[in-house]
């Protein structure tokens, strides 16, 4: 005999990174047997009826022979995926007297169910956590928010792995994740063999944040040195660590080697769209930018993108964050990213190749080039060539240096920028620039010369000199002399076009 | 300002008396411009894809043909010929430029500023009738006009294949004498212009050879200034353009040091940055 009665329980929806408030009553009475969710709820949420029924009954408890009806407030935000299921499956079972409704008190729940009962991950978990932190509230969700508290200090959790260990007010979770071991996070630089124009061009671009664009032919190791860039990188920092898991949990992703401090690495494909790149969607998820947030944006192919695509990197790039605005309302994502982009210099790739001729005419070469927009070029610092290896030299081991020794030079060159300036050296403009350099005399002399007899425009001589500052720290000169804007000339990038 | 067109028939007195040492001249001469130009001059020719080397040389023997007001001939093609031509005009010269379309029609579309200063200031001539479009077997009889309008030519640089040959080839046989600008063995982009010499071409070996074989037109060059060139840097990259990755390996220097070499020597004129990365003579 069904009981009739009423419950709530307390979860949340997603908006942006941020965790909602949102309360699921439910309301078991007599009438024609129904299953009703009103509330905004879109249609993840809508299945979650057939999903609760069949999950309540693997789970052993009895799906009321009633009129079911399921509200979320507040009414009128609009409610997204699948993490309603635990809710309603709870707030149901307290309803009709199966569990007891205290149960329900000072908790949240989070989870999908499965049609025999589990209880399933969700994207953005560690946003809920961090939504049930600061509520003081106990989070109930699927097996994994363990791992999560570890890195959210305050936050009570308690996994769940199956809806029949919901009436017990212990854990309950007999499935372990596996730990998440940062075990070669990133290749190591090490095992690139020659290329050390690039690997020195990687580790300015590094110390100095400054965007690198890679030319040479297919196969000559573009993506095998990004691959390895954010090795060069100290790792995160706690804050750091947690917007980018939050922002990883969101999308879907696995938040734990953001976790554990490893720098994001994205490299999306050039068929990529522009929702895909800087967010979109309804709701809004964050993109490629945002996902790659203190970490590496790696454009390869990059005449091969949309052009609106590319036009699109250029806000987030500049503010550091993306804002979505929706007819429901607006979500800020942030973008502060690392950017290196790699090209054929021509579609056949062999244009300046000393063996293989180039097959492709001026023209073609020309509007392959014009592919990518000025305004993107113009915020990427340094560009180099990588010529293809020569087959010997991979042969020849010879020892190359370490990730982990270039890090130590490229840590000590982003303190002294950091101790001086405040922000990295590429972020530097105008006066600011000027000041921070404290050009030599043989400095000054070398920059006007060679921008007068190389024709350079002003806004190169800028990039020149920032990439001349971040030399000057690698190298632990508080001055900028001639040395450094001899060797920062030689990563200047033509003006508005690729080579 | 409407420049004057002209329609020289063979026969008429003005009809450029060069051309009658082609074996198959064209019946009618279409140009626009200054019909006091269409004597023979210095033919300049390279390759489209040109490196700085190549467009360097253009560049400079053309600027020397412009002092001696010598005509300086091409095909008003990307690379060699616009390097030559706009050196030319910009040295207050003469420049005569000689189409594989009509000589109305703005090709290629990037010369069309060019082509209009030719056309007011200077001439642009075809052996084909107003308004007809580029095609690819119209080249070959563009290059034999050069070769007639040539007194000498010269061919700063050339792949293989290379439309080049014609002309160079079309010179030679109506008594023209052919000069090439020889590369390294190693560049691509020089292996037309070396064949050539193989061929029995002359070469330019210094700079000095060309103001003997320029002699013919009266013309003298102007010495070399041979700035500091004793760095082995820089020796290595004038010998033979390279990227900074193998330069460092070649002479067994870091890549840092390298860099700042680089820029020095940039600085100072005696190396460029190409567009593929290499540094070479400029």
């Amino acid at each position: 005999m069904t009981r009739y009665g009423r419950a709530s329980a307390d979860t949340a929806t997603l908006v942006g990174i941020e965790a909602v408030p949102v309360e699921v009553e439910v309301d078991v009475g007599p009438g024609l047997p129904t299953f009703q969710v009103v509330g905004l709820a879109d249609t993840a949420v809508l299945e979650a009826r057939e999903r609760v029924r069949s999950a309540v009954r693997s789970a052993g408890y009895e799906f009321p022979n009633a009129r079911v009806v399921v509200n979320l407030a507040p009414g009128r935000l609009r409610k997204h995926g699948t993490g309603f299921d635990l809710p309603i499956a709870s707030a149901l079972l307290a309803s009709t007297g199966q569990i007891d409704p205290g149960l329900l008190r000072e908790t949240l729940f989070v989870g999908e169910l499965s049609l025999d009962g589990q209880v399933r991950p969700v994207a953005g978990l560690l946003a809920h956590a961090r939504g049930a932190r600061d509520r003081r509230l106990t989070l109930v969700g699927p097996p994994g928010v363990d791992a999560i508290a570890a890195a959210l200090p305050g936050l009570r959790v308690r996994p769940l792995d199956r809806l029949s260990g919901i009436g017990r007010q212990e854990s309950g979770c007999h499935r372990v994740q596996a730990a998440w071991s940062p075990r070669a996070a990133h290749p190591d630089l090490g095992e690139v063999v020659g290329q050390h124009l690039a690997k020195r061009a990687l580790e300015i671009a590094a110390a100095g944040a400054h965007n690198l664009l890679l030319l040479g032919p297919p196969g000559s190791g573009k993506s095998m040195l990004a691959r390895r860039f954010c090795g060069i990188l100290p790792p995160l920092t706690a804050e750091e660590s947690l917007t980018v898991a939050m922002l990883h949990s969101v999308a879907g992703f696995d938040e734990r080697p953001a976790l554990a401090g490893v720098r994001p690495f994205r490299d999306p494909h050039h068929t990529c769209s522009i929702a895909g790149l800087v967010g979109g969607g309804a709701p809004p998820r964050p993109g490629e930018v945002s996902l790659a947030h203190q970490g590496l944006l790696f454009l390869d192919e990059l005449p091969e993108f949309g052009p609106s695509a590319l036009q699109a990197l250029r806000q987030p790039m500049e503010d550091g964050f993306v804002t979505l605005v929706r007819a429901d309302g607006r979500v800020r994502f942030p973008s502060r990213f690392a950017l290196i982009a790699a090209a054929n210099p021509c579609p056949c790739g062999f244009l300046g190749d000393p063996e293989k001729s180039c097959a492709c005419t001026a023209a073609v070469i020309a509007r392959y080039q014009g592919r990518v927009g000025g305004p993107l070029l113009d915020r990427i610092d340094m560009s180099v060539w990588m010529p293809r290896t020569d087959p010997g030299s991979l042969l020849n081991c010879i020892a190359e240096e370490s990730s982990a020794s270039v890090l130590e030079r490229v840590m000590e060159a982003r303190e002294r920028a950091i101790a001086r300036d405040g922000v990295p050296s590429s972020a530097l403009t105008g006066r600011l620039l000027r000041e921070s350099c404290a050009m030599t005399a043989a400095a000054v002399d070398e920059l006007t010369d060679t921008a007068r007899l190389r024709a350079v425009s002003g806004r190169a001589v800028t990039r020149v000199l920032r990439v001349a500052r971040t030399i000057a720290d690698l190298t632990g000169c508080d001055r900028v002399d001639s040395d450094h804007v001899s060797e920062a000339f030689g990563y200047r990038k033509a003006e508005g076009r690729m080579t | 300002m409407k420049s004057p067109r002209f329609e020289l028939k063979m026969g008429d007195a003005e009809y450029p008396a060069c051309l009658l040492d082609l074996p198959r001249p064209p019946k009618i001469l279409y140009g626009i411009g200054d019909v006091s130009l269409l004597n023979p001059g210095l033919g300049i020719i390279g390759s489209r894809k040109a490196t700085p080397y190549g467009l360097s040389c253009a560049r400079r023997f053309a600027g020397w043909a412009a002092t001696r007001s010598v005509t300086v001939v091409s095909g008003a093609a990307i690379g060699c010929d616009q390097a030559a031509q706009r050196a030319a005009i910009g040295g207050g010269g003469r420049s005569l430029a000689v189409m594989g379309c009509g000589a109305d029609v703005d090709y290629p579309r990037g010369a069309a500023t060019l082509l209009e200063q030719l056309r007011t200031e200077h001439a642009v001539v075809s052996g084909f009738p107003w308004g007809t479009p580029p095609k690819r077997g119209h080249f070959p009889q563009r290059n034999h006009l050069i070769a007639a309008f040539s007194r000498a030519l010269l061919v700063v640089e050339a792949a293989l294949p290379s439309g080049t040959f014609i002309t160079a080839e079309a010179a030679g046989s109506i008594g023209r004498d052919v000069f090439a600008v020889p590369g390294s063995i190693f560049a691509p982009e020089c292996r037309g212009t070396n064949r050539l010499i193989s061929q029995g071409v002359q070469p330019i070996t210094d700079v000095s050879d060309l103001s003997i074989a320029l002699g013919l037109l009266h013309m003298t060059v102007p010495d070399d200034d041979g700035e500091g060139r004793e760095d082995p840097l820089g020796r290595a990259l004038i010998a033979n353009p390279m990227r900074p990755d193998d330069a460092a390996r070649e002479l067994d220097l870091d890549i840092v040091t390298v860099m700042r070499a680089l820029g020095r020597l940039e600085k100072a004129g005696i190396v460029g940055r190409y567009p593929d990365g290499r540094y070479g003579p400029c």
